[in-house]
């Protein structure tokens, strides 16, 4: 996926929108069922959450980003995931989902990836944060908005998400732009580069918030009475759309990253005992051993204006 | 006199001028800022007098006239930040504010009797040489020609207010003020204000407005290094002290001098000292401010010296004041009633104060330029501006320029900078009227060799490692800053090597 990141640029900045310009309170709110509801508050507060995942990858790659065209889009992609997870914000309250000024707690494999990211990401090499955000955008991000788009028939939902959705497409346009970039240059230093960042601890500890997380959603998924192979296939499409040209193949992040997405959606594979078990475990995991949350965190907000 | 008839007369001196019959001035000097005053204290001392000075504005003072926003003041130490001629024992403070400098200014018309040679409300639109009579007629605003034998150009290298390009800007319907242009009628008591920049000037406001509105909130795209800024107030004594033994301010002034030539070795060249540097401003911030999301957006990401330093005591702690917010979003637009930014909010504010800088020539002049056999310096510099020593351009006789190309300062006083091109342009003046030039050009060989010497040098500094900044153009090339220490920059000042120059 060759883009040209300059055009994309523009294309970025020509496309902003705000809150201010959906209409909270046009009708429809009344749409989202009784009994979907308690699912529903749910899922969105993972799904914010999610986004903030996004935001705080994207964060940091801008420190790392090779040039400044892609160092300001990421600084875009940044904003832009504060913004999706706004509104999501937004979508909720109308749907009476907040109380107060309060936030979506998230659920805890998602706290710990955010930790983690918070933590250590701004010390992670471009390779990894630029093969591992596009998967987490395409399985997580993408997947779940379909499905809510599938179940929730509010319009203003959809009015939302369509803009979303519009975002999205331009995060892993260049996503995946990056991930072949990266996959230039001489295939045994990379390799070499690779196992030595994999050796990192640091890393070491991102995977091991990494590899509960995309259970516990396809667990969160199974719950709200959806299809768990939906999620594959988004997660497939990760291996498909990486691996179209020869550079993303020799990319070894890529490798690494889809043939544990193989794993993920083998649903036989002896994989899913530790990681379930893992998933079990972090449900105990005490949450004074959690750090503060972070600042950023009391900016996100439902409203349009401040 | 009828206001006609002055309007009668006025026309018909222009009109004289016009056709040439009026002998031309010796020299003419465009803007009335320390360049243009100092140029002329030192033609004045050099007995050259026949003067005329062509100032757009009603009042001396340039950069100090214009900007006088709130916490408005220098970041070089007055003693240094002053003319060494002109040495004022008064100073108030280590950095004095805004209306203490323009008082200095308006103090050496005073002292030097510039006052007769200024002419005020004369915008200069163009200069063209008329290379039969040696000439340089400058064209003024709203009709007229001012001319004379050699031409200095002192119209300030930011000395022209800039808007930043934002969407929607003309859409606002609360107030806006630009930092160079302060409005002082404005209340700020109770009112929310958003602060578009953070660069000198808003690490200046910021500390003020924090005080006085409601709410503020700054909008920051790129964070700078920033050292704290050692102020004091100067007591009596001292005052005392330099008025009765001025060796002794010229002492300080000396010692001050080296201190931030020494600065040149961390910020123009990327040395253990740039570590040092970064060093101190990044414990600086860490000190500074608690929260560790908040230092990471106001960690910059570049190498320190690439762009200005800031020099602030109290503008970390003015961000993190309760009724303040640091908006490190992108601005995606400006509507009705405030900023909109790229996570979807829309910032709602009674005023805009712009501290956004200035629109500086890197390429292009400030006004047509024309030359010998017509042609343009606006069209030759289109790609980057050069000069010879940052003073003359051949093609162009008799024109001399103050802050021209590769003469901007990263670590010292413009002043000690600017002091070297003036004693340059006035020996060049010089002998073009003692020795009854027509024509004194410098040589377009000596040109080249001398910016093929200045953009190799320019390679290895920090400006040019990688960073965007105002210094550079579109393209990457430094027209702006001079790679070296003040002190070479004197040194190839003070030499005036005629055999670069063809005379005539
Ligand atoms: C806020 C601020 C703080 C600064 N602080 C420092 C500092 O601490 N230390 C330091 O070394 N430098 C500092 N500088 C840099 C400063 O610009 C120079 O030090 C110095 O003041 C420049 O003087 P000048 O005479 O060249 O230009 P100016 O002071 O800008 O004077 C130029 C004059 O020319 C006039 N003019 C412009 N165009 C025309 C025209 N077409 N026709 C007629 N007249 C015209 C203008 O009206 C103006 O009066 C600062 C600059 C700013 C903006
Ligand atoms: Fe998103
Ligand atoms: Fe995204």
């Amino acid at each position: 996926m060759n883009i040209d990141l300059d055009k994309m640029l523009a294309k970025v900045r020509s496309s902003q929108w705000a809150l201010a310009d959906i209409d909270w309170d046009a009708p429809g709110a009344e749409l989202v069922t009784a009994e979907q509801w308690p699912k529903l508050k749910e899922f969105m507060s993972d799904l914010m959450w999610i986004e903030h995942v996004g935001a705080r990858g994207f964060a940091a790659m801008a420190k790392k980003a090779p040039n400044d065209t892609l160092k300001e889009l990421y600084v875009y992609f940044h904003a832009e995931e504060q913004r999706h997870a706004n509104t999501e914000m937004a979508l909720m309250r109308r749907w009476g989902m907040l109380d107060g000024e309060e936030i979506p707690e998230p659920n805890i494999n998602l706290r710990l990836v955010i930790e983690w990211l918070d933590q250590h990401s701004d010390d992670m090499p471009l390779e990894v944060l630029g093969s591992v955000i596009p998967m987490l955008e395409i399985a997580l991000d993408g997947a779940l908005c379909k499905f809510l788009l599938d179940t929730v028939n509010d319009p203003v939902c959809h009015q939302a998400f369509a803009r979303i959705n519009d975002d999205e497409s331009r995060h892993l346009g260049v996503g995946f732009h990056v991930l072949e970039m990266q996959g230039h240059g001489n295939l045994y230093r990379m390799a070499l580069k690779a196992v030595a960042t994999a050796l990192n601890p640091k890393l070491m500890l991102g995977i091991l918030a990494y590899l509960p997380l995309l259970n516990r959603m396809r667990d969160n998924i199974i719950t709200m009475g959806l299809k768990e192979e939906s999620l594959y296939s988004a997660m497939k499409k990760y291996e498909r759309i990486g691996g179209r040209t020869a550079a993303g193949r020799r990319n070894p992040w890529f490798q690494i990253i889809s043939r544990h997405g193989r794993l993920v959606v083998n649903r036989k594979h002896l994989y899913h005992r530790p990681v379930d078990a893992l998933v079990r475990l972090t449900d105990h995991y005490p949450r004074r051993l959690l750090r503060p949350i972070p600042t950023w965190v009391k900016q996100l907000t439902y409203k349009t204006t401040a | 006199m009828s206001p006609t008839a002055v309007t009668r007369k006025t026309a018909a001196r222009r009109s004289r001028a016009a056709r040439g019959k009026v002998k031309p001035a010796d020299v003419l000097i465009v803007g009335a800022g320390f360049a243009g005053l100092g140029t002329a204290i030192r033609l004045l001392a050099a007995g050259i007098d026949n003067i005329v000075i062509l100032e757009r504005g009603s009042e001396v003072g340039g950069t100090w006239r214009d900007n006088s926003y709130p916490g408005a003041a220098c970041d070089i130490p007055s003693n240094l930040y002053s003319f060494s001629f002109a040495q004022n024992p008064q100073w108030s403070r280590g950095y004095s504010g805004s209306g203490e400098i323009l008082g200095y200014i308006r103090h050496l018309v005073a002292h030097y009797k510039l006052g007769r040679l200024i002419r005020f409300g004369h915008t200069v639109t163009g200069l063209a040489f008329d290379a039969e009579q040696g000439v340089w007629n400058a064209s003024l605003a709203g009709g007229g020609v001012v001319s004379a034998r050699a031409a200095v150009m002192a119209q300030g290298p930011l000395s022209n207010a800039s808007f930043p390009d934002i969407a929607g800007i003309e859409r606002f319907k609360g107030h806006k003020i630009h930092s160079a242009r302060w409005d002082h009628g404005y209340d700020f008591t109770g009112k929310r204000v958003a602060v578009i920049g953070t660069g000198a000037s808003a690490v200046q406001i910021i500390p003020e407005l924090v005080g006085k509105a409601a709410r503020l909130k700054v909008f920051q795209r790129t964070p700078a290094w920033v050292l704290p800024r050692l102020d004091y107030s100067a007591p009596d004594w001292s005052k005392a002290v330099f008025r009765r033994v001025p060796a002794t301010q010229s002492l300080v002034r000396e010692v001050m001098y080296w201190a931030h030539e020494s600065m040149a070795f961390g910020m123009i060249w990327n040395t253990p000292m740039t570590t040092l540097l970064q060093g101190v401003s990044s414990r600086f911030l860490r000190r500074q401010v608690r929260d560790p999301w908040m230092r990471r957006q106001l960690a910059p990401d570049f190498r320190i010296g690439c762009k200005r330093v800031l020099m602030s005591s109290d503008y970390y702690r003015a961000l993190q004041r309760d009724n303040c917010e640091l908006i490190t979003w992108p601005i995606a637009g400006i509507v009705e009633k405030g900023i909109r930014t790229s996570e979807g909010l829309e910032h709602q504010v009674d005023c805009i104060v712009f501290a956004t800088g200035f629109e500086v020539s890197k390429s292009g002049t400030p006004f047509p330029i024309t030359g010998l056999d017509g042609r343009k310096l606006g069209a030759e510099w289109a790609r980057g501006a050069q000069a010879y020593k940052s003073v003359n351009v051949a093609g162009y006789p008799n024109l001399f320029m103050t802050f021209g190309p590769n003469s901007g300062p990263g670590h010292n006083s413009a002043l000690v900078y600017m002091e070297s091109q003036i004693d340059y342009i006035v020996r060049g003046i010089g002998t073009i009227l003692r020795q009854d030039l027509k024509q004194l050009d410098v040589r377009a060989e000596a040109q080249v060799r001398y910016n093929k010497g200045i953009q190799k040098r320019l390679a290895t500094t920090n400006w040019n490692s990688g960073c965007k900044s105002w210094y550079l153009t579109e393209d990457g090339y430094n027209a702006t800053m001079y790679p070296g220490f003040a002190t070479q920059f004197k040194r190839q000042m003070k030499t005036f090597a005629q055999q670069d120059y063809r005379a005539l």
